[in-house]
């Protein structure tokens, strides 16, 4: 019960600070990450398959893989034709959400704490 | 039910076991397995998703993710879905159809999604309601409608519904059909003739008869290395043609007098004209080819519940709002997947759960009367050329100048190299692909 009642919470007052300024980054970012989970796993959450999980990964890191990735400077099947897909503000607005992301698979994450990570850090701005 | 058959009464029967002997509503109303507990308020708004296929089951979960206090309400014709993509895998033996059936077991428990085993009938906009063949009324506030494909069969003489349920399965809806294919296909005389017919433009999964035709040859080579398949194709150019061409010569002999595989486009006249199901003969542009196995795969228009529902606009798909994938015919219905009007991107299930995301934030900003933000989608088809030869097409979307366009450089397809390892490892990604892919969209 109790649970659910922050989580309720929580999300109204993220989604109150989005509104105010529109373009969050994080909730920009997010809006695009979903849109890598059919490979990396819902949140990038998919730590047991061949693609590697982006969950959890420090924003430099994933920023510089990305770049990497782009410039064709780092061998790939794939990530060479998606990165080229994405300005370098929206890698930082990605990298920021990924980073957040919980370090687990996704079916062993609730909702809950999906929610709670992301909006610990949303509140604070 | 076959599964049920081989267990004793000692055994336990799981949950999968009872949705199969009594259908999910049932099972989910019966209250044993926890379906949802959860209480909305009284005047939450009320979002109708009609169809559970990939389209509809991503937009349920991204709906939740976006908006904790909907109520989401999905209605599905059948208790399991079965997965289209690696369906061609299963006619050649590489798995079964139960490694691709799902459920929406875990739409209902984690994401408190309200799931009717039912058949939708009808709406009615000006009410905002739709009704079902169960005979239930449903009120919504929005409606979304992810209804996959229907298909022309009138388009080619001598084909119809009743003939593609018999002995010439177009199995581009798997099921029971992609197993008649198979039998088909181990049944084929030494030596003797396949033909593949592709559909001509736009229809669900672009590179879907070309890695049937593959994964054929792939068979053959092994089991009946003398038959020969015949693709009659009524374009010129198909996706990843590139590679796929590429992966026939390397693999399959193509282009020389030994080709297990001989592709006839449009222009050399490949269109199949008409279907004499007694002589298992087609009727070309170019003359007439005896087959032992014909798979005519027709040419297709939006879902018939689109249709029925008046989604639909003379080309036989439906137009929407590209930034929100709202119907451009009724206010506040949505629509998704195969049956929309989406430009540059192909009818594939990437797309269908990416414009489903895209559209569950856009639903739930319309919701909260926040500003839509600007829509990102993306594609990526892996297919098989051969059982360990993957290839692959991708892009990211954006909207430019009202169309869906490929946003920056980012639209390509595999590049054609001598290094054998890049075929190898998009084959193994093809594979993982689906187990993720799944898991993004049922759990
Ligand atoms: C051989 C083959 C291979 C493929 N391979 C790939 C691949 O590798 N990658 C890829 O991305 N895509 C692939 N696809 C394409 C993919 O399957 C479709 O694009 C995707 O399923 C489209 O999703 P959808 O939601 O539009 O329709 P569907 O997934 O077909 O869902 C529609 C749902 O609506 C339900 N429904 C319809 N009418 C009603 C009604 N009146 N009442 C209640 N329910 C109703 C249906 O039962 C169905 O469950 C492949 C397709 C084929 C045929
Ligand atoms: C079609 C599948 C696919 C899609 C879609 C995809 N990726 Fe990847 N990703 C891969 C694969 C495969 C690799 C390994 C490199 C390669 O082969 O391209 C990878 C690698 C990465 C890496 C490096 C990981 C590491 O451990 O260094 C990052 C970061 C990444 N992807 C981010 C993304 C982001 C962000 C998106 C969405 C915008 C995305 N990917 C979409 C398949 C995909």
């Amino acid at each position: 019960m109790n649970h659910r009642i922050i989580y309720g919470f929580l999300a109204v007052s993220a989604m109150n600070s989005a509104m105010a300024e529109n373009i969050n980054p994080i909730a920009k970012g997010q809006a695009m990450a979903w849109q890598c989970a059919p490979c990396h796993g819902t949140n990038g959450q998919e730590f047991e398959e061949s693609m590697p999980p982006i969950a959890a990964m420090p924003a430099e890191q994933f920023t510089k893989a990305m770049l990497d990735f782009r410039q064709g400077d780092r061998p790939a099947t794939i990530m060479d034709r998606v990165a080229k897909g994405f300005t370098d503000e929206e890698i930082k607005a990605m990298a920021s959400w990924f980073e957040l992301q919980p370090k687990k698979q996704w079916v062993d994450t609730s909702l809950e704490e999906a929610q709670l990570s992301l909006d610990a850090t949303r509140g604070q701005k | 039910m076959s599964q049920l058959e081989h267990k004793t009464f000692e055994q336990k029967i799981n949950r999968r076991d009872l949705i199969k002997l009594f259908g999910a509503s049932v099972v989910a109303a019966s209250g044993i397995f926890g379906a949802s507990e959860k209480a909305f308020a009284k005047n939450a708004p009320n979002v109708v998703v009609l169809g559970g296929g990939v389209g509809g089951s991503s937009f349920a979960k991204y709906l939740r993710f976006a908006n904790p206090d909907v109520k989401i309400t999905l209605i599905e014709k059948h208790p399991e879905y079965i997965t289209c993509f690696r369906s061609n895998d299963v006619i050649v033996g590489m798995h079964t159809l139960d490694e691709l059936t799902f459920n929406h077991q875990v739409l209902q428990s984690k994401y408190k999604v309200n799931v009717l085993i039912d058949e939708v009938t009808g709406a009615d906009f000006s009410k905002k309601t739709v009704k079902t063949a169960k005979g239930e009324t449903l009120a919504y506030d929005k409606l979304v409608v992810s209804p996959g494909i229907d298909f022309k069969f009138a388009d080619t003489e001598g084909f119809d519904a009743e003939v593609a349920a018999g002995k010439f399965p177009h199995a581009y809806k798997a099921g029971a059909k992609t197993l008649e294919l198979r039998k088909q296909l181990i049944n084929l005389p030494k030596g003797g003739t396949a033909i593949i017919a592709p559909p001509e433009n736009p229809y669900r999964c672009p590179p879907g008869p070309y890695e049937r035709a593959s994964l054929f040859a792939d068979y053959l080579k092994v089991h009946n290395p003398t038959a020969k398949l015949l693709v009659l194709d009524p374009k010129d150019r198909f996706t990843k043609d590139g590679p796929f061409k590429k992966a026939w010569e390397r693999l399959y002999g193509f282009k020389t007098d030994n080709a297990m595989i001989e592709w006839v486009s449009g222009s050399e006249g490949g269109k199949v004209n008409r279907l004499d199901t007694k002589n298992m003969t087609v009727e070309t542009d170019s003359g007439n080819h005896k087959a032992d196995l014909i798979n005519l795969i027709p040419n297709q228009r939006a879902g018939k519940l689109a249709q029925n529902l008046g989604l639909t606009n003379n080309s036989g798909w439906c137009p929407v709002d590209r930034n929100s994938m709202e119907s451009l015919l009724h206010k506040e219905v949505y629509v998704l997947g195969d049956s929309t009007i989406a430009d540059a991107m192909p009818k594939s299930g990437y797309s269908a759960n990416s414009q489903a995301k895209v559209c569950a934030q856009a639903v739930s900003d319309t919701l909260q009367g926040n500003q839509l933000g600007k829509a990102v989608y993306a594609n990526v088809c892996f297919s098989l050329a051969g059982e360990n030869y993957g290839v692959s097409i991708s892009a990211i979307y954006e909207v430019r100048d009202g169309l869906i366009q490929p946003k920056g450089g980012s639209a390509g397809v595999s590049p054609i190299t001598d290094k054998a390892g890049l075929p190898i490892l998009e084959a193994t990604y093809q594979k993982n692909w689906q187990r993720n892919f799944v898991k993004d969209v049922f759990s």
